[in-house]
């Protein structure tokens, strides 16, 4: 055989996982290569005497089973699969009896999140089950090389437990799982298991900022003067320090943190720590290392305005983040002209062609500029427009569609095409039909 | 177009593909979608989760998709498998299986076959460079060089030319055989050609009538017609109906993506903004909003516009030709008439018709194109592979761009290159190891029904992201697929019923189809409702046809098993269930349909119900098959070269007078029909036809035989003596084998003659010269002699032509690649003799093809002398010698 062949076709890590995936020479992965490998035949190599090559197509043969029964919806079927699946665990593989808790408890999970016959005890039992085995692995192998892989399945193990507790409305003992993860402490700290266990402290920082609004609402019931509110707000402010440092270990970390964010500015807010929300919004609405989330900046906007913040503030905090969707690269200072800008740039967008307000504060706007004859305004907004807004959205269609749907919507859209376009355009045609 | 107010929590990594140092914690189960943060304390409840359909279940009518059109005329080759390029042997103490490619298996194949092609051209280059005497000889040797045997110079000079010739050859060949079977192999792992599909469904005026377009025609890789346009009438109630003949467009190339928009309020509006083709209507409507619709088709050089109207033949409005290739055309959902190209270049133009002027008749010459980026290398890491693609998105002069490695989004109004990344290649997306995106589309149309218009769909070979181009880099969603092979066509269907999921197809080219549920109205984030649904394939169609004999089983088989390159779906409206028609173009041209109904009353605790094939569904696909097993196979795409015997014939036909001519044998081989003792002139020496004997691979026989007579341990004892002592044939012999030593038998008594006529140089005898088999009985040796006798010199080299054109697989590989060493120890072993005269069949019958090719002269000469050792050994034998010599080399 040619060396060529050697060099085009190279398998993957083999060390990793025993994946059915090879690369190809481009460095592509095909997890669909192994079963043209299989049609040639005669290929399927595996180390280990025959017992073991056996075993191994007999567990992958078990697997696409229980995959095609789940895709089929026949909870019942992959159940009885998933069944003889378990043999996996006593596999000589180490590295498959490893990877194997994971994949058992995705597919189990799965089947049994859907299983017409399985309750919330046979879930938790579950879990529980996949816990110990992942831990009693763990203490098995107690290995630097694979803990980390360990615990990250066991942690989202957990999680995700939590997460079905939570949903079935048990807080308690969401929140006591979770402690329990955080406990898992062994081995060497790497940069992952920390960003593990912050992720495991903020769902639970976030089942406490639960509790803590559900004793907001009650103090909000109470009368200041009485007794009660007292030890209530005492109760609360431990709370929310417990909460506090919860949450704000992961919202430094890169990420998108919607929920964590605006339940802990919420708290912040509630006790006056005005600069610290503003420090927190701020940071995650313009950290580089962030991605860029038009919710950070509607937070922080949302925060502003309650805080009544001077208006140029908020519009640019606005136009910043219209910007950020909209890719244009423009800078101007002059505040109506800023506005006819941000009107310009919602209504390009698909979503935004049927926005009254939006067309409506355009119309009144674009009188105003050329009453106050800032022409080239309009014209500059315009001049990258005017080829395809007719189109968009003064099309005979959407004249006849927007009269039958929103008469006020065409009436708005009718009057600023006249002024953007002139009388002569169909679209003021059908409204002179009308009546117009 | 509201922003989630809040979005799920997810890490953001920075880094390459395969960072999986923290996992991916945000997606796992399809369940774990269902699972978001709830915006307020969550109440308690009973039992079962909030928030998810459990029963959302689309039911297949039928167990398979039925086929919908007759299957077409031209006969239809799967093509190359993984079987014909791989290397068969198995390679072993290796974790991992792998994929090698078999180059000699395929090298000498190639040489068998094409020898013609792999040799003539040689021959006229170095026409040139060579002065020699026999100008006419070379001549004859340039253009026959593998069969060089026509005269002694040539097959000297064919000896020595052979090292040269070889080393080059090879060389040369190899490159290029590489090169294509790695292309080859590339190619049947990742065929992108047909991403994005080639079959639309153009909806009619009215609700369930439309017009299926697809490219029709046998071999749609081959020049084939242009999309064929079928009516076809559904009803909620009955399979779709057919109406009338499709409509053709013919082109000059294959069709490799179809895609079509309605486009609304066509009319009066259109003329007034200088609308597309108002010249090329023939007709013009007066109604104002009859909708019609446009239909961009790529082809692998040239990307075509049709317009669909109500009546008739599509009008075509321009044609743009790409010249290094087009890999992706998309329609916009925002302007008519516009549209993307991207080309092989890294290019990608806004193709904008309408606003060129549009001559009155015929095809306009030039589309006003724009180029609104260019960039050969790839987004995000270096990527070999040309393929771009690019799609609109919510903000129509925003496109997005994509490659193998991510998605851009790119502002065609700013400077050109500006943008930012939509979708990484990487860690952003918890990516794998080897992950690449094959196929990208913008999921936004222009009815915003329950979900946002800012969604884009990126599928790589393992999962299926979800991303919003206002939040960049950070997938919604992300969902394991697990297609075993490339997705072709995703497409997002209106939600069946008002508020309701909408439906997502996923079709992968091996025929499977996934139906996923996405749901994410207003201000929630999109996510999965309900578990994802495998769809029936054409493969599970092969219950509902009649059981064939195992050749046409496998041919229908093979048939529905052909690589789906297009999926149109529409969701019908109905009164009591809504209904799903699913319509699946094969690369064989076969458009099949299948029918699915969302299941009316979801109990969870009932079984999936199980279709069943209904009469009439049967005799749809009996018709179908009796029409396929109609169609002629395909003609093979290569038969063995046939070379101008009739000329050769011509021009010996004078030398034919010396020697006694056996007319008999003359008629025979001009009726082609069995040669007899009769025709001969000769008593029968043995009443045995020259059949081949039997062999030892015809061990079913004799095992039945010996069953028969109740003496199979007998038999079985006598086998496994047999086959380990010595002296007997190793059972790999195959009936070509004998068959080649017939013919070696027969030129070695030719050859014997030759001995014992005066002593000739060793070059006019020696090359000839066959070893008697020792391994063949002699009684086979006998009854074949006469055979041979009395053949004109001239038959006798069209026979050897003949024989050796039979492959001689079993001994190739080991006489091609026969190093020196192996040949000199190739002696003494009756096996290793028989190989070594398969190998100087070669030698001889082909100075230089592969046999040849590896053998330096100086081997040559040494198995030269062996064969000359061999004969003498033979001759001082007790072989008798039967016929006089009357002719030899």
């Amino acid at each position: 055989m040619s060396d060529f062949s050697e060099e085009l076709v190279r398998p993957t890590t083999e060390d990793e996982q025993g994946e059915t995936c090879v690369l190809s020479g481009t460095g592509m992965c095909f997890p669909w290569l192994q079963k043209h490998i299989e049609t040639v035949g005669k290929t399927l190599v595996a180390t280990g005497g025959k017992r073991e090559k056996d075993f191994a197509q007999t567990t992958s043969a078990c697997l696409s089973f229980i995959q095609e029964a789940l895709l089929k919806h026949q909870w019942q079927q992959a159940a009885e699969y998933m069944h003889s699946y378990l043999q996996i665990l006593e596999d000589s593989d180490s590295n498959k009896r490893q990877g194997a808790p994971e994949i058992i408890w995705r597919l189990g999970s799965e089947i049994l999140y859907y299983h017409p016959k399985s309750s919330l005890e046979t879930f938790n039992t579950f879990a529980d089950r996949m816990k110990n085995i992942g831990v009693m692995n763990y203490l098995k192998v107690r290995s630097d090389l694979c803990d980390g892989g360990l615990f990250s399945s066991l942690w989202q193990i957990s999680l995700q437990h939590a997460l079905y507790l939570l949903h079935h409305g048990l807080l308690e003992d969401a929140n006591r799982n979770l402690s329990q993860a955080e406990t898992w402490r062994y081995g060497e700290k790497s940069s992952s298991k920390e960003v593990l266990i912050n992720l495991i402290q903020a769902y639970k920082g976030l089942l406490q900022y639960y509790t803590w609004s559900k004793k907001k609402m009650e103090l909000s019931q109470l009368d200041e003067d009485d007794y009660a509110y007292n030890t209530a707000s005492q109760n609360m402010l431990n709370h929310s320090w417990k909460t506090s440092i919860n949450l704000c270990a992961l919202i430094q970390i890169p990420g998108v943190w919607d929920p964590f964010v605006k339940s802990y500015v919420e708290m912040l807010e509630f006790y006056g720590d005005q600069d610290g929300a503003r420090e927190v919004l701020t940071n995650y609405a313009y950290d580089e290392k962030f991605p860029s989330n038009p919710n950070a900046h509607i937070y922080l906007y949302g925060f502003l305005k309650r805080e009544r913040a001077p208006r140029e503030k908020l519009i640019s905090v606005l136009k910043l983040s219209i910007e950020k969707n909209m890719i244009l690269h423009r800078k101007k200072e002059e505040h109506h002209k800023l506005g006819l800008e941000v009107l310009f740039g919602v209504l390009d967008f698909a979503g935004c062609t049927k926005n009254i307000t939006a067309w409506k504060y355009l119309a009144k706007y674009l009188r105003q500029t050329l009453m106050g004859s800032h022409l080239a305004w309009v014209q500059e907004e315009w001049n990258s427009r005017k080829n395809w807004w007719p189109r968009f959205h003064f099309s005979y269609f959407w004249a006849k569609s927007d009269w039958k749907d929103d008469k006020t919507l065409a009436c708005e859209k009718a009057l600023v095409a006249g002024i953007l376009l002139g009388k002569g355009i169909c679209f003021i045609f059908f409204f002179s039909g009308h009546g117009f | 177009m509201d922003f989630p107010s809040s979005l799920p929590p997810s890490l953001f990594m920075t880094g390459p593909l395969g960072l999986s140092d923290v996992p991916d914690v945000s997606f796992m189960c399809s369940w774990r979608d269902a699972l978001t943060l709830p915006e307020s304390p969550p109440q308690a409840s009973e039992n079962g989760a909030p928030h998810l359909a459990k029963g959302l279940l689309w039911e297949p009518d039928t167990p398979g998709p039925l086929p919908l059109l007759p299957p077409g005329p031209d006969p239809w080759d799967p093509g190359l498998t993984a079987r014909d390029l791989l290397f068969r042997g198995g390679y072993h103490f290796r974790r991992q299986p792998r994929a090698v490619l078999d180059v000699t298996e395929q090298l000498s194949q190639f040489l068998w076959d094409h020898g013609d092609i792999a040799f003539a051209p040689l021959g006229k280059l170095m026409l040139e460079n060579f002065k020699l005497e026999g100008a006419q000889a070379l001549y004859f040797l340039i253009h026959f060089c593998p069969w060089a045997y026509l005269s002694y110079r040539q097959r000297r000079f064919s000896i020595l030319g052979g090292p040269v010739l070889a080393t080059s050859l090879a060389r040369l060949l190899g490159e290029l055989l590489h090169e294509e079977l790695a292309a080859r192999w590339e190619q049947l792992l990742l065929d992108d050609a047909f991403t994005g599909g080639a079959l639309a469904w153009v909806p009619g005026r009215m609700p369930g009538a439309g017009q299926l377009v697809y490219p029709a025609g046998g071999a749609l890789d081959r020049l084939s017609r242009g999309p064929d346009f079928q009516k076809v009438s559904l009803t909620p109630g009955s399979e779709p109906r057919v109406l009338g003949d499709p409509g053709h467009i013919q082109l000059r190339g294959p069709v490799r993506q179809v895609v079509t928009r309605t486009v609304q309020g066509e009319g009066k509006a259109h003329r007034h903004l200088r609308p597309l083709l108002t010249d090329l209507l023939p007709d013009h409507n007066p109604d104002l909003l009859c909708p019609s619709a446009l239909l961009a088709v790529r082809s692998d050089y040239h990307c075509a516009l049709w317009k669909v109207g109500k009546p008739g033949q599509p009008a075509p409005l321009q044609v743009l030709q790409v010249e290094k290739g087009a890999t992706g055309i998309s329609l916009s959902p925002h302007l008519p008439g516009e549209l993307t190209v991207c080309s092989r270049s890294g290019a990608v133009c806004l193709w904008n018709p309408q606003d060129g002027p549009s001559p009155p008749h015929g095809w306009p010459v030039s589309p006003r194109l724009r180029q609104v980026y260019k960039d050969p290398e790839t987004l995000v890491f270096r990527d070999p592979s040309p393929w771009r693609w690019a799609d609109f998105t919510a903000h129509p002069r925003v496109l997005t761009v994509g490659d193998r490695t991510g998605v851009k989004l790119v502002d065609t109004q700013g400077p050109p290159g500006c943008g930012l990344l939509l979708f990484r290649g990487g860690a952003e997306a918890s990516c794998q190891k080897g992950e690449r995106v094959l196929l990208t589309q913008y999921l936004g149309d222009c009815s915003p029904e329950s979900l946002q218009p800012t969604f884009h769909l990126v599928c790589t070979q393992f999962s299926l992201y979800l991303v919003d181009e206002r939040l960049p880099l950070v997938p919604l969603l992300k969902w394991n697929h697990g297609l075993s092979s490339t997705p072709v066509v995703a497409q997002l269907l209106p939600p069946p019923r008002p508020g309701c999921p909408r439906p997502l197809l996923l079709a992968g080219q091996a025929g499977e189809l996934q139906l996923l549920h996405i749901t994410g109205e207003g201000a929630s984030t999109p996510r999965l409702a309900g578990p994802p649904q495998s769809l029936p394939s054409r493969s599970n169609s092969l219950s509902a046809f009649p059981l064939l004999e195992p050749k046409s089983q496998w041919r229908l088989q093979e048939r529905l098993s052909a690589p789906t390159i297009g999926l149109a779906a529409t969701v019908l409206p109905s009164a009591s269930t809504p209904v799903l028609s699913l319509f699946q173009l094969s690369a064989a041209g076969d458009v099949f349909h299948q029918r699915l109904h969302l299941q009316a009353d979801p109990r969870p605790d009932s079984p999936a119900p199980t279709a069943s094939w209904t009469p009439r569904a049967t005799s749809r696909c009996s018709r179908w098959l009796k029409t396929l097993l109609e169609v002629p196979l395909t003609p093979p795409m290569w038969a063995a070269p046939t070379f101008s015997h009739r000329r050769l014939l011509g021009s010996f036909e004078s030398r034919e007078v010396e020697g006694k001519v056996p007319e008999g044998l003359r008629t025979a081989m001009a009726e082609g029909r069995l040669l007899q003792h009769r025709d001969l002139g000769l008593l029968p020496t043995r009443e045995q036809p020259p059949a081949p004997e039997p062999g030892p691979e015809d061990e079913l026989s004799e095992r039945l035989e010996a069953a028969w007579e109740g003496q199979v341990a007998a038999w079985w004892e006598r086998r496994q003596g047999g086959s380990s002592g010595p002296g007997k044939q190793p059972k790999r012999h195959k009936r070509r084998t004998q068959l080649s030593s017939t013919f070696s038998s027969l030129s070695g008594r030719l050859d014997l003659s030759d001995a014992t006529s005066p002593p000739r140089s060793p070059d006019r005898t020696v090359p000839e010269a066959r070893p008697q088999p020792p391994v063949t009985p002699p009684s086979q040796e006998l009854t074949q002699g006469p055979w041979a006798e009395g053949i004109p010199s001239e038959r006798q080299q069209t026979l050897r032509d003949y024989m050796a054109e039979l492959p001689l697989q079993g001994d190739t590989p080991g006489g091609a690649s026969a190093p020196s060493s192996q040949t000199s120890s190739i002696r003494g072993t009756s096996s290793r003799q028989q190989t070594l005269r398969d190998c100087t069949v070669k030698l001889q019958l082909r100075g230089d093809t592969a046999g040849g090719a590896s053998m330096p002269s100086s081997q040559t000469s040494s198995v030269r002398a062996t064969l000359s050792r061999q004969q003498a050994a033979i001759l001082s034998g007790s072989q008798p010698l039967r016929k006089k010599p009357r002719m030899g080399f």
